[in-house]
């Protein structure tokens, strides 16, 4: 499903850019990134439908942040070419940042800040609708906290409060690097709540995760080693 | 949004940052005065060569602080990923720079008058005369060192830049910003303040010099 009902103004601009190029929510051709002369991707090919959401498995040093992060275009690919909700990596980066929600190994929450103060100010870069925060911070039971400076916050209220900041936007992207690292229940919780929230507007959901419990929304899991998609061997070694 | 309500969003959330932290407070200020007390010392008891020296130490003493306010503008953005999230986010990059060149401005002007306060009475020094000149001089002496600082003050989180990259970059180039405003604050303090226009003038060309710069280049080095 495409997700142009969404009712984020900014994902509504009347000006098509002309960098559409495709029309799946992700596609790769043979990316590779390489760090010095360490290679992160070695010819990754990918497709991801729109609407569908993909897990990606794979030990510590696989690629998976990497590729997430090619997917949010904060890494660009050494070589090889894709794009990412039409869009292409090297020439749409700004339209796919408008679109696109990345939660990873940090919150990107500013410890000084309260959880609101710093949802008002990340909502006001995103497009200024700052009425959505008090609902946001409601729906990962961080209300009542939410005038609590973040500095005095566990890792989990910080990673709900990073779900509130995706909760403010509707992207058509949600990329989720490692989100349940270091959490408990309830924050495993809003995570997923999130991933359903998202998936039920039919935006699209790329997790990457370590935790075999979770996931469970996925329609497709991608296994990845040294850099490259392959076979998961928890699956009798079929390819993805 | 518009570019200049996102300058006034970053500025205004670093503030707040920097009120809360009370970073300069507890140690941007206290290390002026530090200095100034070293420099005083080192130089000895004598009035009059204190006070010929007094402009070049104010000086000295707000670049060096300058410098850990440039620093600490950055720390708040990389203590858990922030600034990921300003290179992510849909907006001007050059806005970033100017929102940040902003609050540390504000920041530096307050410094300013801790520190003349100081050095006025440390080194028996009368702000009287062209005082005018005087404001006019840390004024423009401010916005450039806020425009440079904030320019190369992003590379503190660059995974690949070691610490001491902010100063070395920094200090060479407010070598000019260093230089007028000494000038400047010395004819002013001497009663002669209306020879001190060209001084100006180079201060007004070096802080647009770099604001254009940084406006220009910062979303490279924030993006690298």
């Amino acid at each position: 499903m495409a997700p142009s009902s969404t009712s984020n103004a900014l994902l509504t601009a009347p000006n098509e850019p002309s960098t559409s190029i495709e029309d799946s929510a992700v596609s790769l051709s043979r990316v590779t990134r390489i760090f010095g002369v360490t290679p992160a991707l070695v010819r990754v090919d990918l497709e991801v439908a729109r609407g569908e959401v993909l897990l990606v498995r794979g030990p510590n040093g696989a690629g998976k942040s990497t590729l997430l992060g090619v997917l949010a275009t904060t890494l660009a690919p050494t070589y090889g070419s894709g794009s990412v909700l039409g869009f292409a990596l090297d020439r749409g980066r700004d339209q796919i940042r408008r679109r696109m929600e990345l939660i990873g190994h940090h919150t990107r929450l500013y410890e000084d800040l309260t959880a609101r103060e710093n949802l008002r100010f990340w909502a006001s870069l995103f497009g200024g609708d700052t009425s959505r925060v008090d609902p946001a911070l409601e729906a990962v039971g961080l209300g009542p906290a939410g005038d609590d400076r973040v500095r005095g916050y566990s890792q989990g209220m910080r990673q709900r409060v990073a779900v509130a900041r995706a909760l403010l936007r509707e992207p058509e992207l949600l990329l989720l690097d490692e989100p349940y690292a270091g959490l408990d229940e309830e924050a495993k919780a809003s995570v997923d709540g999130l991933i359903d929230e998202t998936a039920a507007r039919g935006a699209t959901v790329v997790l990457a995760t370590h935790d075999p419990t979770r996931g469970g929304a996925a329609g497709r899991t991608l296994y990845m080693d040294a850099g490259r998609i392959v076979p998961d061997p928890m699956a009798g070694g079929r390819a993805p | 949004m518009t570019f200049v309500r996102q300058a006034g969003a970053i500025a205004a959330k670093d503030l707040r940052i920097e009120i809360r932290g009370r970073h300069g407070l507890g140690t941007v200020l206290p290390f002026a005065a530090t200095l100034l007390i070293a420099f005083g010392l080192s130089i000895g008891p004598g009035r009059s060569l204190l006070q010929r020296t007094a402009p070049g130490l104010l000086w000295l003493a707000m670049l060096f602080a300058s410098v850990l306010a440039f620093r600490r503008t950055y720390e708040a953005e990389g203590e858990d990923g922030a600034l990921e999230g300003l290179v992510l986010a849909p907006i001007d990059k050059a806005a970033v720079f100017l929102g940040k060149a902003a609050a540390v401005a504000a920041q530096l002007v307050v410094l300013w008058v801790a520190v003349l306060l100081l050095v006025s009475a440390l080194f028996d020094l009368s702000l009287g005369g062209d005082v005018a000149v005087v404001v006019a001089a840390c004024l423009l002496g401010t916005v450039g060192l806020a425009a440079v600082g904030s320019l190369f003050g992003v590379l503190t989180e660059s995974p690949r830049a070691r610490e001491a990259v902010v100063p070395l970059l920094v200090l060479p180039l407010a070598v000019p910003v260093l230089l007028s405003g000494v000038k400047a604050t010395s004819l002013a303090l001497a009663g002669l303040g209306s020879q001190a226009g060209g001084w100006l003038g180079l201060l007004v060309a070096f802080d647009v010099v770099f604001l254009a710069a940084g406006t220009i280049v910062f979303e490279h080095l924030l993006e690298d």
